[in-house]
This record gives structure tokens, sequence and C-alpha cells, in this order.
């Protein structure tokens, strides 16, 4: 029989707010252990929580990135397990009245068909603390690191709409450049801002049956995310082949071995109300005002690409998916560099040095406005663009401006037909063949000379100059 | 100046402060407060051995509010675990000794006011909502409040006037506006006193004519008495069980033995940690609550369900009756206190008469009986946020009962 996947994603996503969800203690990564607590995150007798207004703001921000519904009225439950990660015995999240509800973004699938993957709901919770297991000598010991608790997420969780791992590996990197947009969270798995539970299940191509599903845990990375559903995918068509029933369980990513291994289940029991922390009452005035401090987000953006600089879909679609690479070509316009040029650097020269050197776009030591007079340069004819390309290497390791790096290591071009003459005579001289071919019509001789020229002024000569120059003289 | 005093029969604790140099509304005013609310440094173990050894880090809102008001601290009585029912509580204590002026009590049930009435002071919970948590370390949180006991009503008025209010270490609390807590008259021409004949239902038969003698009492002082019904008024008990016992289950996860309480030796991983811990941190009474509280979430969760849905009728039909009278009066119940360890429906049936305030988040007051009264006090209530004019109320027919003074 042949079997298709039924796959839903449940994706957290780590809100970059300044505090924790419920107190003031600083939410930030990477810190000595156990520093950023507090009697709320510690849930020491007696504390309270009290619900951050940035938190509730990133979280709305996020869910209208993604075309969800904000609901004007969510509220907290308490998710109660037991883990000692887990200070409070329950977890702050929204199980009953989620924050959002529906909603979607458009991929692009295998075939290259616009695709929309719709959201079931998006909802608000705390992260719980990290637990270390450690050896002391012999004995095995496990140390709770609660920087971690209370820290903001969002948990979005789609349909069950994929059915390939390539659909979901596009809506991870759809998603995430949506909510980077936002500026809410970096949504990178690689440092676990962005983690991706998977729901699979299969069954028979071209019916609608939903059946058990299995959850997949501890991918981190877009590819693993892939590598573990198409695992997973395998081995639940060879277990219901061999007659096998799937069931309901939870199982492990390994990157190394690329299997999944069931794991042990949490215990877990049903959400009831948080009486402390108030319910969340959304105006329609306050969500307008979210509304209008969305930025401009990609598919928008892309469109006015097309429309205001003159390029392709493509070129515009490429350009507008990374926040930072759009923000560096609108800051290259406003320079004054023309649309092309400034697309063709970034994408071909900077973004691979950058790349080269492991630095991010929005760390770059060449800023938009040393890249802007470099280009300008060029543009003027008085680099050429074999010349633009070294001082570009420069920049990244001189505080210099690019004017001062070409006058410095001489890279001005030679536009000046006297000085050029000279040169363009030596060459006419050891160049009898080639001068006949061109005599003859051959335009591969002309670049021959040119090529010769340039050569003989160091790489400094104006290719345009010498061509006019060279035609100029042959013509007689 | 302040110096250990060796803990008795009443206090557990005792820390005489001298009152705060600058003035202040409650300038000499000796509070006794119980081990469940945070006071910073003090031993706060509510009760139980799962905070065995447990100091406050920092000061309630309460405390806070207090200090600045210029009252002094001068210790905290025994109280019984997690101030859930008053078995071991010596709530009331400290006044019965003339070693405080008030006592903070904190009332889930009718823990307040029982204790007051057994000590034969006024006692009063405020309307949930009016009066911070932060600090405060219960077991049901929807229903839970500090309470006020003292023999003088306007030290129980100006205590609430320095407690009450927003604060922005709980957010549970409504953005409501300030009461105004000054005396109103309250004129008995035009003001009717409802009762509610299910709540009378299964008195004992003793109590039954203490409660018509107290209606006397309410007649006398000129106020027209109202019989009403309320054929819900029985699912009180059931809705307070089910809603607290989960909220308490849900509330008493936080003792894990992970960040502070006491660690059973002997267990070979971190569950059996919990485990054992867990078993040796709560006492009988409170671990079949717990016990109670889990079985209704995981194995019987429409139940909850169903419980949170009636709350919100009772809320409803409560509502309705202050509609048509302005106070309620409701029997007050003797409660001796038992040398014998209470089972859970021992407790409920003992706070059968005061837990729907806990349910509503309505204000209800005790007060003594005058001097020659036959009766052992009453119970008044009135709408959520009424607490001004119920203590007005209160204090009106409290002088007439001393004789109009
Ligand atoms: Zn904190």
């Amino acid at each position: 029989m042949d079997f298709e996947a039924v796959i839903g994603l449940e994706i957290h996503v780590e809100l970059n707010c300044t505090t924790k969800m419920f107190c003031d203690c600083p939410n930030r990564y990477g810190d000595e252990p156990n520093i950023n607590t507090c009697p709320v995150c510690l849930w020491f007798p007696g504390a309270m929580p009290r619900f951050s207004q940035q938190a509730l703001e990133k979280a709305s921000l996020v869910c209208l990135a993604l075309g969800a519904e904000l609901q004007p009225r969510s509220a907290f439950d308490q998710k109660v397990y037991y883990y000692p990660d887990l200070p409070k015995g329950f977890q702050l999240s929204q199980a009953h009245l989620p924050l959002s509800r529906g909603g979607g973004i458009y991929i692009v699938d295998e075939n290259g068909q616009p695709k929309r993957a719709r959201l079931h709901h998006v909802h608000m919770e705390e992260d719980v603390a990290k637990l270390v297991h450690e050896m002391e000598g012999r004995l095995p010991i496990s140390l709770v690191d609660f920087n971690r608790a209370g820290t903001p997420l969002v948990e979005i969780v789609t349909e069950p709409d994929f059915r390939s791992p390539y659909e979901a590996m596009e809506f991870l990197k759809a998603l995430r450049t949506q909510v980077r947009y936002t500026g809410c969270s970096e949504c990178s798995m690689d440092n676990g801002t962005m983690r991706v539970d998977a729901n699979i299940s299969i069954r028979p191509r071209g019916t609608s049956q939903m059946n058990t599903k299995v959850e997949v845990k501890n991918m981190n990375s877009v590819r693993h995310v892939g590598d573990a559903i198409a695992y997973e995918i395998t081995r639940q068509t060879a277990a219901v082949q061999a007659g096998e029933t799937v069931i309901l369980h939870t199982r492990l990513w390994d990157p190394d071995k690329k299997v999944t291994t069931p794991m042990r289940a949490k215990f877990e029991g049903p959400c009831v109300p948080d009486p402390s922390v108030p319910a969340i009452e959304l105006s329609a005035e306050w969500i307008e005002n979210m509304r209008s401090r969305l930025p401009e987000m990609p598919a928008a953006r892309a469109e006015r690409f097309v429309k205001q600089h003159g390029l392709t879909p493509e070129e515009a679609r490429f350009l507008s998916s990374d926040l930072d690479v759009a923000g560096y070509f609108e800051a290259l316009i406003r320079e004054g560099i023309a649309p092309r040029t400034a697309m063709h650097w970034l994408t071909t020269q900077l973004v691979p040095a950058l790349k080269e050197r492991q630095l991010e776009l929005g760390a770059s030591p060449v800023t938009p406005a040393r890249l802007a007079a470099l280009l300008k340069m060029l543009s003027k004819d008085e680099i050429n663009a074999n010349a633009a390309r070294e001082v570009l290497v420069h920049l990244f390791d001189s505080g210099e401006t690019p004017e001062a790096i070409v006058t410095a290591k001489g890279f001005r071009q030679v536009s000046d037909t006297g000085a050029l003459d000279a040169l363009i005579e030596k060459v006419l001289a050891a160049q009898p063949t080639a001068v006949a071919d061109v005599k003859k019509g051959q335009g591969k001789a002309m670049g021959f000379l040119v090529g010769q020229v340039m050569q003989a002024s160091g790489g400094k000569a104006n290719p345009k100059v010498i061509r006019e120059l060279l035609a100029k003289k042959l013509a007689t | 100046m302040t110096g250990d005093i060796l803990p008795d029969s009443v206090f557990i604790h005792r820390s005489p402060e001298t009152a705060a140099s600058k003035g202040g509304p409650l300038r000499g005013l000796q509070i006794a407060i119980q081990p469940n609310i945070s006071a910073a440094g003090w031993p706060t173990e509510a009760g139980s051995n799962a905070l065995a050894n447990f100091k406050s880090l920092e000061d309630a809102t309460v405390i806070r509010r207090l200090r600045q008001a210029g009252a002094s601290l001068c210790g905290s009585t025994r109280m019984s675990e997690f101030g859930f029912g008053l078995q071991g509580s010596q709530a009331g204590g400290a006044l019965q000794d003339q070693a405080a002026d008030a006592e903070l009590v904190l009332d889930m049930m009718g823990e307040s006011r029982l204790a007051a009435g057994r000590t034969g002071v006024c006692g009063f919970k405020p309307s949930w909502g009016l009066v911070s948590r932060y600090g405060l370390i219960g077991l049901i949180p929807s229903m839970e409040c500090c309470g006020i006991l003292s023999a003088s009503f306007t030290d129980v008025r100006e205590i609430l006037k320095v407690i009450a209010g927003p604060d922005e270490l709980d957010f549970s609390l409504p953005g409501e506006k300030p009461l105004d807590f000054s005396p109103q008259n309250i004129d008995p021409k035009n003001t009717t006193i409802g009762t509610i004949n299910e709540a009378q239902d299964g008195l004992p038969a003793g109590q039954e004519e203490a409660f018509r003698a107290s209606l006397d009492d309410l007649n006398k002082a000129g106020f027209a008495v109202r019989e009403m019904s309320f054929p819900d008024f029985p699912l009180f008990s059931p809705v307070h069980q089910i809603v607290g016992s989960v909220e308490a289950s849900s509330a008493a996860g936080r003792y894990d033995s992970v960040r502070y309480g006491p660690r059973a030796a002997g267990g070979k991983n971190w569950n059996e940690m919990y485990l054992l811990s867990r078993a040796i941190a709560f006492g009988p009474l409170v671990k079949s609550y717990l016990f109670q509280g889990a079985f209704f979430q995981f194995e019987r969760y429409e139940a909850f369900e169903d419980a949170c849905r009636i709350r919100a009728r009772l809320l409803a039909g409560m509502h309705a009756l202050t509609s048509h009278v302005e106070f309620l009066v409701f029997p007050a119940v003797e409660a001796a206190p038992s040398t014998t360890p209470a089972s859970l429906p021992q407790t409920y049936a003992q706070f059968a008469s005061t837990l729907f305030a806990n349910v509503t988040g309505q204000p209800a007051l005790y007060l003594p009986p005058g001097r020659s009264a036959g009766h052992s006090g009453i119970q008044l209530t009135g709408p959520r946020l009424s607490d001004a004019r119920l203590l007005s109320l209160g204090e009106q027919l409290l002088h007439l009962g001393r004789g109009g003074k």
C-alpha cells in the first residue's frame, strides 16, 4: 500500500524580552547558573507572578506576523507535572484560552506550488529551568539552573498540514523569517531560541483519516527536523506494513545515529485555570495599535522592491527573506547606489565575505556607508571592478575610508588618455598579429589587446578608455 | 532592644519590636500574625513540615504596610497546617492573653471568623481582591484572604484601611477604585437584612434558637429582617471542596524539596527523593486534601469543571439576593478547639456556614454577642467590596449590644 505522511509542528519560540515573563529577572542567556533568579521565579512561598506587559506585546506581534487572530480574552492555566526543572509543580501556559487562533503562512512545496500552512493557535507560556547532569566522582548528580525558569515563550501549533519533510522544513524557514522580522526573537535552532517538536502519523495516500501520531523531539536544526520526520515516516510505514499498530508516544531524535528512540513519558494532567494571573483582555484598539507597530513583512517588502527598484520577483524575494540583508540593501539605496549594483555587490560579494569571516551582517565592519562610498568610486570609473573587490577586502581589516585605501594602495584607475597613449603604442608595436586580426574584424583580438594594455598599466587603466583609444587608433 | 522570647503555648515566635519612630495611624498598635504571613527573617513554617526551618526572605505587602503605618508586630501564633481549618491553631490566643491588640489570620474557609467566635472578638474577612496576597503562604489562592481579629472595631477598620488597596506585587487585585473606609451611618429604617433559609438547614437544635435570638437583636436595633430562599446554598460546600482541593494540590506542588524544605534521605533518584520528601512534608489532613485535589484534577476533571460552573452560578445567585436586601445574616457556629485530629468531612462540617464567602469573595464579619444576648454572635455579609458599609453596620450593632455606648 502507498502511504502518505500527516505532519504537524509545535514550535517554541523564546521571546527576546528584557525580563522573564512573571518577574523582573533578566532574560539573559549564558550567564553564571542561578544568578538571574528571585523569589518569584524560584517560586518561594508567598511569591506571586506579575505578568510582563512586554511579553504580551512581543507575543502579540508574533501572532500578528503569522496572520493569526488575537483573542479578546485569553488566560493562563497551570500545566501540572512534576519534574525538578519546574519550580512550582506546574507551568503557566495558556491551555484553554490561547492568545491567538488561526493564521498561517505561505510556503512553496516541492513542485513549486504555493501552499498555505495553517496555524491552529499560538499560546504563551513560561520556560522551565535547565537540568545539567554531571558525575561527582562515581555519583551521578543533577544540577538545576533556574536562570531559564520563567523566561517568556510562545508556542506556535500548526494544523497537520505538511505531507513531507521538505514542506515542514520550508515552513520552519518561512516562520523564522516572519518572526525575525518582528524583532521579537532571534528564532535560532542553534542556540535554542527556536525549538521544534513534530507530530507524525501515516495513512493510505488519498484518504483523510487521522491516525495515531508519534511526537518527535530533540532536533536542533531545520535539517534535523527534516531528517527526523523522514526517518519516522519510514519507520512507521515499515511497522504498519509488518502488521504492527502505531501507539501514541514520544520519541527522541538521535542526531549521531540518525534514528528516533522512544522516551519515557512525562506525568502530565489536564490544566486548571490559574487563580493568580489575571485574564488578558485585549481591546480592538489595543490590537490595532499592535498591528500598526508591525513592520513591513517580507512579502510586502519583496513586492515593493519589484515596484520601486525594478528587481525581478526572485531577486526581491531573496533580498527580503532576510531582515538584515533587506535592511542593508535599502541603506545602500539611500546612499544613492543603483538598485541592481547594490543587490549584486551585497549578495555576491559582501554576504559571502562575511560568511567566510563568520560575521553577521549586523556586525559587519563594512557598513552600508563605507560600501556605498566604494561603489560610488566604481560607478564614477575612479576604480575598476577588480580594484573594488580588492578594496572590499581591505575594508574588513582597516578602519580607513575606501577613498584613502584606493589612494594609498594606488588603485585609482588611469583614464588619462595621454598616459594611456604611450602604453597603447608599446602594446601595438609588440603585438602585430593581434593588430592584423583586429583589422580583419576579429573581435576576440580586440579583447586580447585591451587585456595587454591593462596588464601594462598594472591593472589600473580604465578598460573603457583603452577600448575607445584602441578603436580610434586601429580604425585609421 | 529586641530579643526572642521563648515560644509558648500561643506564640511560636515572639519578637517584640519597638514601634516605628515616625508616627502613623497604627502607631502603638501591637499586632500578632501567623507564620504563613511573610515577615523578613521570621520563621515562616506555615504550620507545616514542608517549610520546616524556612525563614521569610521579605515582608508580605500587608506586613510592609502595617510597619509603615507605625504598627508593631509582636510575634506569630501557632497555626494549623497551611492555615487550613483550625486544628492546632491558636488564632485569637494572643488577644485572649492580651498580648496583642489585633491578629491577622488567613481566612480560606472561615478560619478568622471562627477563631474570632471562640475568642469573643470581631473577626473580619475582607472582599477577595481588596488586600494584597503577596507574601501570604496559602493553599487556595482564589478563596483565601487576610482576615483581621480584634476586640476593637476601630482597630479592625484602621488596619483594613492600611492594608487594603492596589499592590504592584499582586496583579490579581482588580484595579478598582480605592474604597472610602470612613464610618457611615446605616439607617435601620432604610436597611433590610436578609436570611437564607437553606443556610439554617441542619443547624444543631440549640444553635437554631441562638440564631433566632440574634435576629431578635437585629429587630430590636430597628432593622427589618427578611427571610429568603436560595436553594443552591447547599452547593457551597462541595464547590469549595472540589475547587479548593484542586487549587491546593497545584499550589502545594512547589514543595518539592529542591530549593527549600526538608529533604528525606534514602531516595535512589530524583523521583524517589520527591516522593519520600513529600511524604514527610504534609500532615494527614492536608495530605488527604491534596490527594482529593489530585483525584479531581486527574480522574474527575469534569467534576472540577462542573464545580467551576456552579461557582459562577452561586456568585450570580448571591449577587441577586444582595440586590433585594443590603446585607445578609448567617448563623455563627461555635467552634470549640478540639484535641482529636479532624477529618476532612469534619473540617468541612465545621465551616459549613462560613465558607460561602470564600467561594464568592464577599466580605464577611463575625460579631460577638452583646452582654446579655442569648446567642453566640452573628455573621454578616454584603456584596463584594461593600466592606466599608459592612463594618459600619457591625460597629453600630456592637455599640447597641454593648449598651449603646
Ligand atoms: Zn525572577
